[in-house]
Formats: structure tokens, C-alpha cells, sequence
């Protein structure tokens, strides 16, 4: 046997968010990992000096290779983690005195080529369970994901949305990245978007990084992080 | 409620024989005290406060639902 041990390095403006985004990466939760903060960054004064945070996770020896990829995904075992899933799912809506209908499907295929397991939750008037800023279906979100990947031993990639919710939200945000991104390019300043959460900022920069003429950054703390999309020429 | 932190926390340490749930009512409020072992202290709270945190999102619902409001306190035992 060889000392192979799965390692990642990660950058991000915050430790915090290098963590998030290479554990979503290995598809691991975090006490699945050592995390090792390489630099904590910093914010630099006006933005200028400014320096990413970079961590480093290492699979811890106990676990199993990081299942991320959909490689390592049987049939069998995406039908055992659909029925986990859809299981959690009805038990937390149960206990929240929440009546919905639970369904659970294969997603399409992300850039990576990794298909997400989608929980949908269908009733009346569920927009309780959306939340500001869907504050509380990403609990709900996290809460299942944790439950599933302590279940299956690994973690999950696991989207739950509530009638409809995060395809049409996704809509939205790609019409409003390429809205704003006009008004950059036509005013030459750089367009500020209200706050977001990690996946929706993402959706931003991903509907924008191979337009010409504008580039986007994120800026701020969490929870009050927002994208900002700069024209190349103009003012910032 | 109690119910809901109950079944969240079971599903989430490793020693679900030492999670505790009660839950005292004062007036529009509930409290609900959640205890688990000293080592799967970690698993209920997450990092930066995260697994508390959703707990609490997901309490809210619930006990709005009931016309009531709810508070989470997460304990080591004694």
C-alpha cells in the first residue's frame, strides 16, 4: 500500500468559502477532512494588497476515495441514496408540520459532468419553506445533505427545491447577469448586484465568464457578499 | 419541535443513545434544550455554527406553523 492521500488546495477570498468550495469539490463533508489554512488572506486596504485565503484539505485515511465525481456512482447506489434521500426529506417536512408531496429524480449534468440528485417538494403555499433569500430551504438543503451523506458514508450531491423554486430563480438570475452586464458595458461602470448566496453568485459569474468586455468578482462578507461586474474599459 | 431537533440530531452523531430533546413552553415561546455527548458536540453544531444554524431555520417553520416561536439551546451534558 502506498501513502497516497487525497489532497486539495483551495483558493478564495475568505477561509471560510476556500473550505466550502473544496469540500463541494471532493463531494466530502468537513469532518471527513484535515483542513490546513495555508494563508489566512487578507482584505488590503481600498482593495489594493488584497490576498486570497488558501487552505489545504487532506482526505482523512479511514475514508473512502472522494465520490464526487459520478464515476464512483453505481445505478444501484443512486437508487439507495434517491430513496435516503426522499426519506429524509418527507420525515424533516413530517416534523415541521409541513404537507407536501416528496419526489425525487435524476438532474442533468453540470459543467463537471456530475448528475445531482434533485429532491422536489410540491404542496400549498410552500414559500415558508423558501424563506428570505431561501434562508430555509437551503437549511433544509444542508440539514438532508448532511443526513444522506452520514447514511451513504460520503457526501452527496444533493439539490432540494420546492416547486420550482431554484429553476426559476436560476432563470432569473442568468436574465439579470446579462442585464447588468450590459449596463456595464454601456455605461463603462461597474454594475453591483444585491447579496447572494455562494450558489447563486456562482450562476452569475458562470453566465459571464466568457463574455467579452466584462469580468465579475465577488466582494464583501458572508452573508452580505454580492457579485460585481466590471467593464474592462471604463471606470471601476 | 421537539420531535424535529430530535430526529435531526439522531440521524446526525455517532452516539444517538445520549441525545437528549425536552421542551418547556413559556407562554409564545418554546425552548427546546438539545443535549448530546461531549464528542458529537461538534456534528449538531458545524463548523462556523452551520448545523445549529439550519437547526434553528428549520425550528422557526416549524413553530410558526403552530403560532408559536421557538428557542434552541444546544447543552454538554453535565
Amino acid at each position: 500500500m502506498t501513502e497516497s492521500r487525497a489532497t486539495l488546495e483551495m483558493i478564495a477570498p475568505t477561509v471560510d468559502e476556500a473550505i466550502d468550495k473544496a469540500l463541494e469539490e471532493l463531494g466530502l463533508t468537513d469532518d471527513e477532512v484535515e483542513v490546513e489554512v495555508l494563508d489566512e488572506g487578507s482584505k488590503g486596504m481600498l482593495g489594493i494588497g488584497a490576498r486570497q485565503a488558501r487552505v489545504r484539505l487532506t482526505v482523512k485515511d479511514s475514508q473512502p476515495a472522494p465520490r464526487s465525481a459520478a464515476q464512483a456512482q453505481t445505478p444501484a447506489d443512486m437508487d439507495n441514496t434517491m430513496s435516503i434521500a426522499s426519506h429524509t426529506v418527507t420525515e424533516l417536512l413530517d416534523r415541521m408540520g409541513i404537507r407536501a408531496e416528496v419526489s425525487c429524480r435524476v438532474g442533468a449534468a453540470d459543467e463537471e459532468g456530475q448528475t445531482p440528485i434533485i429532491v422536489d417538494i410540491q404542496g400549498n403555499d410552500l414559500s415558508i419553506l423558501i424563506g428570505k433569500r431561501a434562508e430555509t430551504l437551503n437549511a433544509l438543503q444542508y440539514v438532508t445533505r448532511l443526513i444522506v451523506g452520514k447514511e451513504v458514508g460520503g457526501g452527496v450531491n444533493l439539490i432540494v427545491d420546492v416547486e420550482g423554486y431554484r429553476e426559476r430563480r436560476e432563470r432569473g438570475l442568468r436574465e439579470l447577469a446579462q442585464r447588468m452586464a450590459q449596463q456595464a458595458l454601456k455605461t463603462g461602470h461597474s454594475q453591483t448586484l444585491e447579496p447572494m448566496p455562494p450558489g447563486e453568485r456562482r450562476i452569475i459569474h458562470l453566465e459571464l465568464q466568457n463574455m467579452e468586455g466584462v469580468r465579475t468578482e465577488s466582494t464583501g462578507e458572508e452573508p452580505k457578499r454580492k457579485v460585481v461586474i466590471i467593464p474592462d474599459e471604463g471606470e471601476q | 419541535m421537539k420531535e424535529l431537533i430530535e430526529y435531526i440530531a439522531t440521524s446526525l452523531v455517532d452516539d444517538p443513545t445520549q441525545v437528549f430533546v425536552s421542551q418547556r413552553r413559556q407562554g409564545a415561546t418554546v425552548n427546546i434544550r438539545l443535549e448530546v455527548s461531549k464528542e458529537d458536540m461538534g456534528r449538531v453544531i458545524g463548523r462556523g455554527g452551520k448545523v445549529a444554524a439550519a437547526m434553528r431555520s428549520l425550528l422557526r417553520v416549524a413553530a410558526a406553523n403552530d403560532h408559536k416561536r421557538a428557542n434552541l439551546q444546544i447543552v454538554e451534558p453535565e
